[in-house]
């Protein structure tokens, strides 16, 4: 099976970055790859509870990320440095995610082999 | 002169360009990615606050609430579009994009 890292690291709304992300999960979730979603530095901001973009005419996409189980898409991760830099923690999150270090992140990227930014 | 934000302050060098420029009573304006810097506990919260002695600082509310930050560094101004509009009639512009 194809592996795939899908690297997140920009904040939602403010550019078009995690919507785009999002669609492809979506997109690759199709083809029964092997999927690795990793947030590191402002990534981490698109997972964050209690999203409401109501007033900027935008659907909130943290409430996205949980679905993508449905697609097969099950292998979260989330880099505890960038988490805790900006005053979060695991429970600040829409879902249960695997906190990793920076050398876990550098390893699931090495073993994917392949890395679509975000 | 208000000094508006739009970039989160760990990513990007907007807020700590705007904090070495603009000169002390000027109003700094947090909105899109800037309403990060509003966060208590993140990294940038100390920045923020030693700003907050020289400069009025305001975040938009429909910004923080797309994000889900539901709490800011106390003494930072929450505001809606109306603040906004308020602040621009006030204030020449100098967008630190």
């Amino acid at each position: 099976m194809s592996e795939v890292a899908v690297l997140m690291r920009k904040a939602p709304y403010g550019t078009v970055y995690t919507a785009e992300g999002f669609r492809t999960l979506m997109g690759i979730a199709v083809f029964e790859m092997e999927i690795s979603v990793v947030f590191v530095d402002d990534g981490v901001y698109a997972l964050v509870a209690g999203q409401a973009p109501g007033k900027l005419d935008m659907k909130p996409l943290g409430d996205a990320f949980p679905m993508l189980s449905e697609f097969g898409v099950t292998d979260f991760y989330v880099h505890d440095e960038s988490l805790q830099e900006r005053g979060l923690t695991a429970d600040d999150l829409v879902m249960d995610v695997t906190i990793v270090d920076s050398a876990q992140v550098a390893h699931i990227l090495e073993s994917a082999g392949k890395v679509l930014p975000f | 002169m208000l000094y508006t934000v739009n970039k989160a302050p760990l990513s990007a060098s907007s807020l700590s360009s705007v904090l070495r420029i603009a000169p002390v009573g000027a109003p700094v304006l947090l909105y899109e990615d800037g309403v990060y810097a509003a966060v208590p506990g993140a990294q940038s919260a100390a920045m923020v606050e030693s700003m907050l002695s020289g400069h009025p600082i305001y975040a938009l509310d429909a910004d923080l609430e797309a994000r889900g930050i539901r709490s800011v560094i106390r003494g930072i101004h929450v505001i809606s579009y109306d603040g906004f509009v308020e602040l621009v009639e006030q204030h020449d512009v100098a967008p630190w994009l």
